[in-house]
């Protein structure tokens, strides 16, 4: 692997047929394209694997000129490929996904001290971040990956900075909504 | 109103907070009793939605199928490209003649692509140090063929029969054992690859480190596994059938010490190993027998008695005829040929 090349000097290498160009963004960029999918298909290891055929089009297409910004390329390409893969497969995945969750609350009225305290209850939270609208739930994710910063979240969903910060913010206070509504089935019903 | 507040936890959460801001959150916190709670249960969110990826877990086999395909498409480049080096290698040919009368006598020049070839008889193992100090031992009845100087992108063999290798690490060079049409890629590990042509079936097993195994499917590159140690893959070439599971690694390569371990294994493939080992051909008088499985350990011991325990394991009979030996059934064929 190449010390620290920029982005720009991969892509030259990579027109010259360097595959060590490609290994080296593969390690820079494939645990955040990972998650960044995963976003979207909600599936890891489908995620894994759209990345993977990601590298194998930006090799294939490393001759033309179609690759100006390569981050930029890499994250918009993983976008779009994400939502074919699940416009593709039709999730039918929804109504199971509620049943998971009624069987967690029941778990947890078990044992309510649970409930309380902060840490076990990550799960219901991120349960709950599924809920959330969509691109509410793009921001609040995205910002939370590192080397994502508002700026780079802008440039990547096309939308002003201005609209990421205002939409995490609708992020959070839907989600403590939702998570008091949860809170209070779980203590109530 | 709102927004600020939400602007000063997540600036909070993520140490970009000014002192000015800190001071803000402070009195914002003060300012009403249920801001407290508002705070702790963003923090709260914005913890628990970092916890919400998980960490890549196939990064090496994601990787290992993108390298299949670079490396198949760079092969393609190269067929391009084949026509012109023809007329360039033809031309060189003419000149290089001219030169060689002239040279007769002098050593050859070693820098283009040469290749060494290791052909053992049945019988025979050796242990071959490679250039760039990987080890292989070659069992017997066993081909094995490499480039004199790795040059290349990567440490290419070719193998016909069976062989241990103790590659050595190199991260930027994959070690690529072609056997047919599937190729065993490693960057640095020890493994076991058994593909004799004629038994039509590729069996690679890991003693250390991962190992990738790609085959070629019409022409393209498919990763079937990566193995990682004790685990093995049995690819049968003719059906493209292939199948994996645990294997002890220690014992199945006990053959460099002449030592072989069976387990569950049909006669056949038994008589094949002794072959290559012992340097005898083996037959059955009748081709059934071949099917019948056994477990048993041979460590190291004269033919004769290798023999014997088949016999007393199976209750068929071994007839020696100088190299050759014939197995057949004594229920059958009442009794032995030779005293």
């Amino acid at each position: 692997m190449y010390p620290e090349p920029t982005d720009e000097e991969l892509v030259a290498l990579l027109k010259k047929n360097d595959s060590v160009a490609l290994e080296t963004l593969f390690n820079r960029y494939y645990k955040i394209l990972c998650q960044f999918c995963s976003l979207y298909t909600k599936d890891y290891s489908a995620a894994e694997e759209i990345i993977a055929d990601l590298f194998i089009k930006v090799w294939d297409n490393r001759k033309s000129n179609i690759i100006l910004n390569v981050k930029n390329y890499l994250f918009v390409s993983a976008k779009n490929l994400s939502i074919n893969y699940q416009q593709k497969k039709k999730e039918p995945v929804d109504s199971i996904e509620d049943l998971d969750l009624a069987q967690h609350f029941l778990q947890e009225r078990d044992t309510p001290f649970k409930i309380l305290s902060g840490r076990e209850s990550y799960g219901i939270t991120l349960k709950m971040i599924d809920r959330l609208p969509q691109r509410q739930r793009e921001v609040l994710l995205m910002s939370r990956m590192d080397n994502l910063d508002k700026h780079k979240i802008a440039a990547i969903l096309g939308i002003s900075v201005r609209t990421v910060e205002t939409t995490l913010y609708q992020a959070l206070a839907q989600l403590r909504e939702l998570l008091k509504n949860a809170r209070n089935y779980t203590l109530g019903s | 109103m709102e927004d600020q507040s939400y602007r000063l936890i997540v600036e909070y959460f993520e140490k970009t907070i000014s002192d000015q801001g800190l001071v803000e959150l402070q009195e914002w916190i003060e300012a009403e009793t249920g801001n407290l709670e508002k705070f702790s249960e963003t923090i709260q969110i914005l913890e628990a939605s970092k916890l919400y990826f998980k960490e890549p877990e196939n990064a090496g086999a994601s990787w290992s199928k993108i390298q299949a395909h670079v490396n198949h498409s760079e092969k393609k480049a190269l067929s391009y490209k084949i026509h012109l080096v023809a007329y360039a290698a033809l031309f060189f040919l003419i000149c290089g003649i001219a030169v060689i009368g002239y040279r007769f006598a002098v050593p050859a020049n070693p820098e283009s692509l040469e290749y060494a070839q290791i052909s053992n008889q049945d019988g025979q193992h050796s242990r071959i140090l490679l250039p760039d100090s990987s080890i292989v031992y070659l069992a017997g009845g066993s081909h094995l063929k490499y480039e004199k100087k790795f040059l290349g992108r990567q440490r290419k063999v070719y193998l016909d029969g069976e062989a241990f290798f103790d590659v050595t690490h190199q991260p930027k060079r994959a070690f690529v054992v072609q056997s047919g049409e599937i190729s065993t890629v490693v960057l640095g590990t020890s493994f076991n690859i058994k593909a004799y042509t004629d038994e039509h079936k590729v069996e690679v097993t890991v003693k250390t480190g991962k190992v990738g195994v790609v085959a070629n499917v019409n022409g393209k590159s498919r990763l079937l596994k990566y193995l990682v140690p004790n685990e093995q893959i049995e690819i049968n070439t003719e059906s493209g059938l292939y199948s994996s599971g645990h294997a002890d690694a220690q014992a199945l390569i006990g053959w460099i010490n002449n030592n072989f371990v069976f387990y569950n294994t049909s006669l056949k493939e038994i008589t094949a190993s002794l072959e290559h080992r012992y340097g005898v051909k083996i037959e059955f008088t009748d081709p059934e027998l071949g099917a019948a499985k056994l477990t048993a350990k041979f460590k190291n011991i004269p033919l004769k008695q290798v023999l014997e325990d088949i016999e007393t394991l199976t209750g068929f009979s071994c007839t020696v005829k100088g190299k050759h030996i014939f197995i057949s059934d004594n229920d059958q064929k009442g009794g032995k040929i030779m005293e």
